[in-house]
C-alpha cells in the first residue's frame, strides 16, 4: 500500500516539471483552487471526526486539545 | 464598475505572480468567528428506551490574521467547545440488563445513572460461555447474544483553546512559529510548533515541512455512581482516593510530530499535494471515563441441570498502551473544471498504527461558484477503520473472580481474589477502536459581499455503522449512531477592505464623517448610532465579562451565614450559598442600512457560565446522597458550567430628530429565545438532578421585546449622551416554567476627546430589574438562594470608565476599539444575592 502510494506521487509530480508561464496561472489563483479553500469548516469538521475517529490527527503538525467527549 | 472589475482582475493577477501556487490562497489579513453545532443521533438500547439527551457540542471560533511587517504575518485562535449529554461509558451483553436503570426503579427508563453490573455481579452464561436471558415470566435461561452500550450522561462541560503563530516569509520560503494551550476541567495540554515552506521551479513546487510537541495531563473524577462498581485494585497510583471519597484519575502524556509534504502544480488547472505524517505518543492514553466489563467463568464449576454456567461481572477502567506511533499517508489533488468554473477536490489518506489500527479515508467536495459572490458546495467523505488489537466489546476471563476455600485442619475460611496477571495487559471497549465505516455527507453555501465580507453555513449528515467497513467484520449494529454538524461562520478580510478604502479614499472620509458623532460613546453602549446612507453595512464584535463575589447581601447589606440558612430558601432552610458567578459573552453585530432612513441590526451571541458553591456555616444536615436532594448538595461541590449560543437580538433604528449635532436614536429590538433554557445536571448518584440554577441558563426561554431611546450631542470636544432603554417579555413564562425579570435601565454619559482618534469616557448607570416570574416545571432542587425566583433582580447603580479609539485614516481606517470598565456604586438585590464586582465590556467595530 505504501508503496503504491509513493509510487502514485513519483508518477504524478514528473509531469510537474513543465514551466506555467504566470499568465496562465488565473485559474490555479483562484480561491475555490488554494489546498484548503475553507481552512475554518475545515477545523470544525476535523475537529469533531477527530472526537469520533481512531485515526484522528496526523494530517498537519499543530498540536492541540482533547475536547474528547 | 468596470473600473472595479479590473483592478480586481489586476489584484489577481499580481497574486498569482507574487504567491506560490502551491499555498493557501487565504488573505493575509482576515479575521473569522464561526459558531458549530453537533448533535449525536439516539442510540439503540433495545429493551430501554434511554431518557438521556444524546451528546449535543457547541463550538464557538475566533481567529484574527494580520500582517505585522511587510513579510511578518501573526495569527492568533481562540476556540471554545461545550457538551453535556450522555455517550456510552461501556459495553455489556444486553441479557445482564446494564442500561436497565437502578435496582430502585426497575422500569426506569430514563435518569438512570450509569449501571454497570447487577449488585452482586452474578449473571449467567451457558457451556459455550453465551449470556444467558432470564425470561421474566416464566424463569427460563435462553441464549442472547445481543450486545448493548451502556450509556451515561455528563452535565455540561468546556473546554477553551488559545494559540498564535508567527510567520516571516522570504521570496521563495517561509517558515511560521506557534504555540497554544488547551484547558478543559479534567484535561489541559500545551502545544508549540514549526512549520516551513521551500518553493522551487518557479514557484511550481512547494516543500511543506513540519514538527510539533504536545504535553497533556489528565485529571479526572470517576463518576460517583460508577466508582463503586470499578475495580481499581489494578491500577495503582494511576486512581488516587481523596478525602471526600472522590477517586481521582491521572496521567499525562507526550505527543511528537512530524510531517514533510510536496505540492506540485500539473497544468494550469490541476495541482497535487502529496505528504507523510508520523506521530509518536507516550503516556497515559486512555479514556478515564471507559470502562471494560469483564465476566469471570470459574473454570472448575460444571454445568447444572438447567445447562448454565455462573459468572461474574466486574468493570475495569480501560487500559490502552502507553506508547503510539502513528503514520499518515495523505494525497490532495484539485482540478479545476473549466466548463463551470467549480473546482473538484479529492482526499485520500491512509492512516495505520501499532494498535492494529489500519483507516482509509475518502472525500470529495465539488465548489461551484454561481456567481454574485455566492458558491455552494456538496461533499462527501467515507471512512473506514479496523479495530483496535485490544479492542472487544467485553472480556471472559477463564478464573473465579473470587474463591473461598476453608482450611481442613483449621477451619480457617479465606478468600482469593482473580489473578489480574490472567487479564489482557491492555484492552478497550470503546466504539471509536472498533471496527466500523462512516459515511458523511454535506452541504456548504458561501456568499461574498463587496468590501470583504463573507458568510458560510453548512450542514453535514454523519452515519457510523459496523457495517460500513471496508471488507466487512465491522462491529455489531448495537454500536451504530448517527449524528449531525451545523455551523455558520463570518469572515472579514481586512486586507480588501483597507485596499477599498484606499480606491475610494473620497467616499470612505465622507462615511467616517456620518460616523463621526458616534465615536465618543462608551463600549457598554448599544443603539446610539444608526448608518447614514442606504447600503452601508457595520460589522462588530462585543466582548463582556461580568463577576459576582464576596459576601452574600439581602437588600443593601451584607448578612451571615445563619441568616442565609433560615431565610434565604423561603419556607426552607439552604445548604449552600454562591461562592462566585461569572459570565463571558460574545456577540456579533452585523448593522445594514437598507434604506438612508432605517438601519437594521443581527445580533447573535454566544456565552458561558461558571459558578462556583461553598457550603453554609449552621446549615442543616444534609440528607443522604441516595436522596435527590443530597446528590444535588454534594454535587454543588463541583464548578458549574453552562456554555453555547444565547438569544438573538433583531433590532430596527432611526433617528427621531437631528438638529446640528443633537440626535434622538430610537431602537426597537425583539430578542428571539435562541439560547437554552432548560439545561439540566447530569444526573448523579442514581438520582435526577434536574434543572440547572435559572442564572446559569443561556436564554430567556421567550420572545423579548427591547425599545432604546438615546440622544447624542456634541459640544466642542465633549459628546454628551443619555439613554432610556428596556426588556420587557412578551410571554409570561418559557417552556421550562419560568421568566426572567422586566428590565429597565437608565444612564448618562460623557466622553472627552484628547485628539482625533482617541477619547475616555465617563458614565452613571441606574438599572431596575425585576424578580424571576413563575417557577421551573420539573425536577428541580433547591438548595440554596439562586434556586427562588425572588432571589433575582434588584436595583443596581454603576460608575463606567471607558477609552476609545477610532482610526479615522490610513490602514485601519474606519476601525474603532472600544473598553469600558463598570465599577458598582450601589446594589439593592432582591432577596438574597452576591453583589457585582463589575463587568468589562470591550468592543471592535468597522463600518465602511
Amino acid at each position: 500500500m505504501q508503496r503504491f502510494f509513493y509510487l502514485l506521487i513519483c508518477l504524478l509530480i514528473l509531469p510537474g516539471c513543465t514551466s506555467i508561464s504566470p499568465w496562465e496561472r488565473g485559474t490555479l489563483a483562484k480561491e475555490h483552487m488554494s489546498l484548503e479553500p475553507t481552512p475554518i469548516q475545515d477545523s470544525l469538521r476535523s475537529h469533531q471526526y477527530g472526537s469520533r475517529e481512531a485515526a484522528s490527527g496526523g494530517n498537519s503538525s499543530s498540536g492541540g486539545g482533547c475536547g474528547c467527549y | 464598475m468596470a473600473a472595479i472589475k479590473s483592478s480586481t482582475l489586476a489584484a489577481l493577477t499580481a497574486a498569482a505572480l507574487a504567491l506560490p501556487l502551491t499555498t493557501i490562497y487565504a488573505s493575509d489579513e482576515e479575521t473569522t468567528f464561526q459558531y458549530g453545532n453537533y448533535q449525536d443521533g439516539a442510540r439503540n438500547l433495545f429493551t430501554t428506551q434511554s431518557g438521556l439527551k444524546p451528546i449535543e457540542v457547541d463550538s464557538l471560533q475566533s481567529s484574527t490574521k494580520l500582517k505585522l511587517a511587510d513579510r511578518v504575518r501573526l495569527a492568533f485562535n481562540y476556540s471554545q467547545d461545550t457538551w453535556s449529554g450522555a455517550t456510552p461509558i461501556t459495553t455489556a451483553p444486553l441479557a445482564f440488563g446494564g442500561n436497565n436503570a437502578s435496582p430502585l426503579r426497575a422500569t426506569t427508563i430514563s435518569g438512570a445513572s450509569p449501571y454497570l453490573q447487577p449488585n452482586s455481579g452474578l449473571v449467567y452464561v451457558d457451556a459455550e460461555h453465551n449470556p444467558l436471558q432470564q425470561n421474566r415470566d416464566t424463569g427460563a435461561y435462553s441464549k442472547n447474544t445481543q450486545l448493548v452500550h451502556t450509556l451515561s450522561s455528563a452535565s455540561p462541560e468546556t473546554r477553551k483553546q488559545g494559540d498564535f503563530r508567527v510567520g516571516y516569509d522570504w521570496d521563495e520560503a517561509s517558515l511560521d512559529v506557534g504555540a497554544g494551550t488547551s484547558a478543559e476541567n479534567d484535561y489541559n495540554s500545551s502545544f508549540g510548533n514549526l512549520a516551513g515552506r521551500l518553493d522551487f521551479n518557479q514557484k511550481l513546487t512547494s516543500v511543506n515541512f513540519g514538527s510539533s510537541y504536545t504535553s497533556s495531563s489528565t485529571e479526572a473524577m470517576l463518576d460517583h455512581d460508577a466508582a463503586p462498581y470499578i475495580e481499581k485494585s489494578t491500577f495503582g497510583r494511576r486512581v488516587q482516593s481523596l478525602a471526600n471519597g472522590v477517586k481521582l484519575v491521572t496521567g499525562s502524556r507526550e505527543d511528537w510530530a512530524g510531517n514533510v509534504g510536496i505540492t506540485q502544480v500539473l497544468n494550469k488547472s490541476a495541482l497535487i499535494e502529496g505528504s507523510v505524517s508520523y506521530t509518536a505518543s507516550t503516556g497515559y492514553m486512555a479514556n478515564p471515563y471507559k470502562v471494560m466489563e469483564v465476566l469471570f467463568i470459574d473454570p472448575t464449576q460444571i454445568v447444572d441441570t438447567e445447562g448454565k454456567l455462573k459468572a461474574t461481572m466486574r468493570a475495569f477502567l480501560e487500559q490502552r498502551p502507553n506508547e503510539r506511533n502513528q503514520w499518515t499517508e495523505n494525497l490532495r489533488y484539485v482540478q479545476h473544471i473549466a466548463s463551470l468554473d467549480a473546482a473538484l477536490h479529492l482526499d485520500y489518506r491512509f492512516f495505520h498504527d501499532d494498535w492494529g489500527i489500519a483507516a482509509h479515508t475518502f472525500s470529495a467536495d465539488w465548489i461551484q461558484p454561481l456567481g454574485d459572490g455566492w458558491s455552494i458546495t456538496p461533499r462527501v467523505r467515507y471512512y473506514t477503520q479496523d479495530s483496535a488489537d485490544f479492542y472487544s466489546p467485553y472480556l471472559v476471563s477463564n478464573q473465579a473472580a473470587s474463591k473461598t476455600t476453608i482450611d481442613p485442619v483449621t477451619q480457617k475460611v479465606t478468600s482469593v481474589k482473580y489473578d489480574p496477571k490472567l487479564l489482557p495487559k491492555n484492552y478497550s471497549s470503546d466504539y471509536r477502536l472498533s471496527g466500523y465505516g462512516a459515511l458523511s455527507g454535506g452541504l456548504s453555501v458561501t456568499k461574498k459581499f463587496a468590501k470583504g465580507i463573507e458568510l458560510q453555513a453548512g450542514a453535514e449528515y454523519y452515519t457510523h455503522a459496523g457495517g460500513l467497513k471496508l471488507g466487512g467484520g465491522g462491529e455489531g449494529n448495537y454500536a451504530d449512531f448517527d449524528g449531525y454538524l451545523i455551523n455558520a461562520a463570518l469572515k472579514v478580510d481586512l486586507s480588501t477592505l483597507s485596499l477599498a478604502n484606499s480606491m475610494h479614499s473620497e467616499h470612505a472620509e465622507h462615511k467616517h464623517h456620518a460616523h463621526h458623532h458616534g465615536a465618543g460613546a462608551p463600549a457598554g453602549i448599544m443603539f446610539d448610532h444608526v448608518l447614514s446612507q442606504a447600503g452601508e453595512t457595520m460589522i462588530g464584535y462585543r466582548y463582556m465579562y461580568s463577576n459576582q463575589t464576596g459576601a452574600t447581601q439581602n437588600g443593601a447589606n451584607t448578612v451571615s451565614d445563619t441568616t442565609l440558612v433560615n431565610r434565604a430558601c423561603g419556607g426552607q432552610q439552604c445548604y449552600v450559598t454562591p461562592q462566585n458567578m461569572s459570565m463571558n459573552m460574545h456577540m456579533i453585530e452585523l448593522m445594514y442600512a437598507p434604506t438612508d432612513w432605517l438601519t437594521l441590526m443581527l445580533m447573535p451571541q454566544f456565552m458561558d457560565m461558571h459558578m462556583t458553591m461553598r457550603p453554609l456555616d449552621g446549615a442543616p444536615k444534609a440528607p443522604s446522597m441516595t436522596t435527590p436532594l443530597g446528590a444535588a448538595i454534594l454535587h454543588s461541590e463541583h464548578e458549574h458550567t453552562t456554555g453555547g449560543i444565547g438569544d438573538t437580538g433583531i433590532y430596527a433604528l432611526f433617528n427621531a430628530f437631528e438638529k446640528g449635532s443633537q440626535k434622538i436614536t430610537i431602537s426597537l429590538g425583539i430578542s428571539a429565545p435562541t439560547g437554552d433554557s432548560d439545561i439540566q445536571l447530569r444526573n448523579t448518584h442514581q438520582q435526577d438532578l434536574g434543572y440547572i440554577h435559572y442564572g446559569m441558563q443561556l436564554g430567556s426561554g421567550t420572545w423579548d421585546f427591547k425599545p432604546a431611546v438615546t440622544y447624542t450631542t456634541q459640544i466642542d470636544d465633549w459628546s454628551l449622551g443619555a439613554q432610556l432603554n428596556g426588556t420587557a417579555q412578551l410571554e409570561s413564562t418559557n417552556s421550562s416554567g419560568f421568566a426572567l425579570g422586566d428590565i429597565f435601565q437608565a444612564t448618562s454619559w460623557g466622553s472627552y476627546s484628547w485628539t482625533h482618534w482617541l477619547s475616555t469616557s465617563v458614565r452613571g448607570i441606574y438599572t431596575h430589574q425585576g424578580s424571576l416570574k413563575g417557577a421551573y416545571r420539573g425536577v428541580y432542587h433547591q438548595i440554596g438562594a439562586m434556586d427562588y425566583t425572588n432571589n433575582y433582580g434588584g436595583q443596581f447603580v454603576d460608575v463606567g470608565f471607558g477609552i476609545n479609539a477610532a482610526m479615522p485614516s490610513g490602514k485601519l481606517e474606519g476601525n474603532r476599539l472600544s473598553f469600558e470598565w463598570l465599577e458598582p456604586v450601589h446594589d439593592d438585590v432582591n432577596g438574597y444575592q452576591l453583589p457585582r464586582e463589575g463587568a468589562l465590556s470591550a468592543t471592535w467595530s468597522y463600518m465602511f
